[in-house]
């Protein structure tokens, strides 16, 4: 069979790797609530849809593994074997090893020497659990015994039929399985028995009353035709006599027919010699003119009845069948799209955003009322596709953070601590890009927390605390973006030891002492800084905190620290809730145009040219707002404006004010990326195409925030 | 015209892989995750054959089968049940549902395609 299975096995890793996730988490949750069926059976279903799917592929390493997998859950679902905690354990080894398959599959190879090793060992672990005695075997055992040899050739197969009265009501129609046998062979004679058939007054329309007599040219073996009747075996009576049997294998079939023996004698005998081939040459010659048409009409017939009675049924039934539909409408549907055709679309709703500005440019430009109007209708809507087309990209975080279950459980075991891990905000959505790449940086901030952060065991105790650590992850929204918490109650960072390791790697001068905890605590993020006294190999790698802040840069987020001394510490990550289109706050500079996030900007003020305090710094209401002019930052030439305007701006607590020469209002932006040679420039993050073509660039507001507070130090 | 087919199953490529297929013989192919999505399907069009899993989250096919059989427009649709090998007794439940015709998970595809043409032609 020649099939493009090629996007079907896509779906086959996708869904798998998915089933694998569940298949965890519900181990995970077994591990709390051993006697939980309901996550015994999505193990179990897990396993098996692995290894049904897997044989369709022709993936056999799969499916052999899995098959063992799913006979000790079957077990432990049938209560015959107890779920123990080393169980759960070798349950989990085994789904990475199943993952491991699949990876060896999705990459067309064949499984290494190490995954065969290991996969035999886990083998032989399953079966340890198992007991011998329960193994199933996993080879289907056929129920029917394949006697007979191979015809001779030139003979026919000799087939006695009655089917049973039930056939009919099962769905089962004689006519496809002697339409299928013709695929076997030929069939050269076949008499209908219509001596069942009861008066019609009697008779059931739904029920099947007849039997056939065939003789069968074919070269196939006897398990080949018993299995062409495998469904309907339990309601038919059949018999098999193979070509060239002997006269008294057909005396035997005489007595084992229900009919009466002098009728079938009449249809067999009448050949005069009992050998198959002239039975069947005296047969087609006696009944040749009309037994062969006469043999489709009562089956024709029956078929027309059945036709007959469905129609009328069926209104009856759509009444019902309405119901069923209406309630089934209520529940949550899901589509699984390819990722691919949503970027699509976001990238498209992109455009459409830029040359939406580029219409509403020229409406304003030629001061046409109604052409402006339509203009502004049709902005709206363009805003509610883009946000509609966003959330087509939320999802919710629950997900990322439930792998951490097994994260935290693999190095708790590992280091030896007895940690526990408590999510909230799972329900927390953001978009799917995001949810990608803060894995990586999540799971360096939970390792570092539990390597470093929680005490050993008999430290906590000895402080007062409870001997099992927590670890907790968190997420919400806050003002347009996202903050994800990682936190511990461990002994929190050390404010000296951080100190002395920052002068000896000459971070910072030997008489820095007069830093705040969080100029000390954004220490730890710099490259090549490491405080563990012991290198595990877990966290403290050399790849250290750098490339964590690194990483959620790059996702336009920040991340900052709370600790507490003997208390534990509190890693925030905040990151916009989307990287591809933000509202933005349009400023001009020079000849230039600079966008801000709109959630960022909290007023606009005019700055007044006539106090000549204002530097640096300006007294908002009472409060120190640091300046940072824009075009002395950049180094932009052009004229100077008529006056200076001052946006202030907001980023995790902090403020200053950004000092621009026009504010041109609000405005979407759809974000690029900016090319690899302005890696260095520090404040801008990407750019946008304004309306009219021109380029304006993203500014980078906490990088803003900290160069004002720096010159305001200075 | 074609023979219409629905498909009940869980996984995804299975429905997938046993579609393609059965498209490939010249057959109409309706799919539906789960037993209750599936009855959902049974909205009075032809259906000539179903094919259904058995273990299935929210409804599983035997349960389906049990309440396909008292709609009357279905009740002689003939039903393939998808077993595992080693359960004899999820088979009999199937066949006092009304499933007498199965195929033992893992299959070929070309296996799949043997079981339908036993029961219907495309």
């Amino acid at each position: 069979m020649s099939l493009d299975l090629g996007e079907a096995l896509q779906t086959f890793f996708a869904e798998s790797r998915g089933l694998l996730q569940d298949m965890e988490e519900s181990l995970l949750r077994l591990e709390s609530e051993s006697d939980d069926a309901e996550s015994i059976n999505a193990v179990f279903r897990a396993a098996h849809t692995i290894k049904g799917s897997s044989g369709m592929f022709g993936l056999d390493a799969i499916v052999a593994f899995t098959h063992k997998v799913e006979n000790l859950l079957d077990q432990v679902r049938n209560g015959a074997v107890p779920l123990k905690e080393g169980m759960i354990g070798l349950l989990l080894a085994c789904r990475d090893h199943i993952e491991r398959l699949l990876d060896f599959a999705a990459a067309g190879e064949e499984m290494d020497a190490d995954a065969r090793t290991h996969g035999e060992a886990l083998t032989a672990q399953l079966s340890q659990c198992l007991g011998k005695s329960a193994t199933v075997p996993a080879e289907a055992v056929s129920p029917l015994e394949s006697a007979g040899g191979r015809p001779m050739a030139g003979d026919t197969w000799h087939i006695s039929l009655r089917f049973g009265q039930d056939v009919l009501k099962n769905g089962m129609d004689p006519l496809s399985f002697l339409r299928y046998l013709g695929t076997l062979g030929e069939i050269c004679h076949l008499a209908t028995l219509a001596d069942a058939l009861p008066a019609a007054a009697e008779m059931d329309p739904e029920c099947c009353y007849l039997g056939f007599e065939l003789c069968l040219k074919s070269d196939v073996d006897k398990a080949r035709i018993e299995a062409v009747f495998e469904f309907v075996r339990d309601d038919c009576d059949l018999h098999i006599l193979p070509p060239g049997s002997k006269q008294a294998d057909y005396l035997r079939l005489i007595a084992a027919l229900p009919e009466d023996n002098a009728r079938l004698g009449e249809l067999l005998v009448a050949s005069g010699a009992m050998t198959a081939r002239e039975l069947e040459m005296i047969l087609t010659a006696q009944e040749s003119a009309g037994a062969s048409q006469a043999t489709q009409k009562p089956l024709g017939e029956i078929l027309v009845e059945r036709q007959i009675v469905q129609p009328e049924l069926v209104n009856a039934a759509l009444s019902k069948q309405k119901d069923a539909r209406n309630r089934q409408a209520q529940e949550a549907k899901f589509i699984r799209v390819h990722a691919d055709k949503l970027d699509h679309l976001i990238n498209l709703v992109g455009e459409l955003v830029i040359s939406g500005a580029g219409v509403g440019l020229q409406a304003a430009r030629n001061k046409d009322a109604t052409l402006m109007e339509s203009v502004s209708g049709m902005a709206r809507l363009v805003e509610d596709i883009r946000d509609g087309a966003m959330r087509l990209r939320m999802v919710e975080i629950g997900e990322t953070f439930n792998r951490f279950r097994r994260v935290v459980r693999d190095v708790s075991k590992e280091i030896g601590k007895d940690i526990e891990l408590v999510i909230e905000g799972e329900g927390t959505e953001l978009d799917k890009t995001v949810v990608d790449k803060i894995g990586d940086p999540l799971t360096h901030l939970m390792r570092n927390a539990m390597d470093h952060g929680i005490e050993p065991a008999e430290l906590r105790a000895s402080r007062g605390k409870p001997v099992k650590g927590t670890l907790k992850l968190n997420a919400y929204h806050e003002s347009g973006g996202i903050v994800i918490e990682v936190s511990d109650d461990g002994g929190g960072l050390n404010r000296e030891r951080i100190l002395a390791k920052a002068r000896e790697k000459g971070l910072i001068p030997d008489d820095g002492g007069n830093l705040s905890d969080a100029e000390v605590w954004k220490l730890i993020f710099e490259a090549g800084f490491s405080t563990a006294e012991q290198v595990s190999n877990l966290s403290g790698r050399g790849v250290g905190m750098d490339v964590v802040r690194r990483n959620i840069e790059a996702l336009r987020g920040t991340v900052d620290i709370e600790s507490h001394a003997g208390l534990g510490s509190i890693f925030r990550i905040r990151l916009p809730l989307t990287l591809a289109i933000i509202d933005g706050f349009l400023m001009g500079v020079g000849d230039g145009h600079y966008v801000v996030p709109l959630d960022m900007v909290q007023e606009c003020l005019e700055l007044d040219p006539a106090r000549s305090e204002q530097r640096d710094y300006i007294n908002l209401r009472g409060e120190v707002l640091p300046l940072l002019r824009v075009k002395e930052h950049f180094g932009l030439g052009g004229r100077a404006g008529r006056r200076e305007n001052v946006v202030v701006v907001n980023s995790a607590g902090r403020k200053a004010g950004l000092v621009v020469d026009e504010l041109k209002g609000e405005f979407q932006a759809v974000i690029k990326p900016l090319a690899a040679m302005f890696a260095k420039v520090r404040g801008v993050t990407g750019s946008t195409i304004l309306g009219s073509g021109e380029v304006a660039l993203v500014l980078e507001v906490p990088a803003l925030l900290t160069e004002a507070a720096r010159k305001l130090a200075a | 015209m074609a023979k219409t087919i629905l498909i009940v199953d869980d996984s995804a490529s299975i429905r997938q892989v046993v579609g393609l297929t059965l498209k490939g013989a010249g057959y109409d192919i309706v799919d539906a995750v789960d037993g209750k999505d599936a009855l959902t399907k049974l909205d009075g069009r032809k259906i000539n054959l179903v094919i259904s899993d058995v273990n299935m989250p929210n409804m599983d096919g035997i349960s389906f089968v049990k309440q396909m059989k008292t709609m009357p427009a279905y009740k002689f649709t003939p039903v393939i049940m998808l077993t595992t090998e080693g359960s004899e007794a999820m088979k009999r439940d199937g066949q006092a549902a009304g499933a007498k015709a199965w195929v033992v998970k893992p299959f070929q595809p070309a296996q799949m395609l043997d079981a339908v043409s036993k029961l219907i032609l495309p």
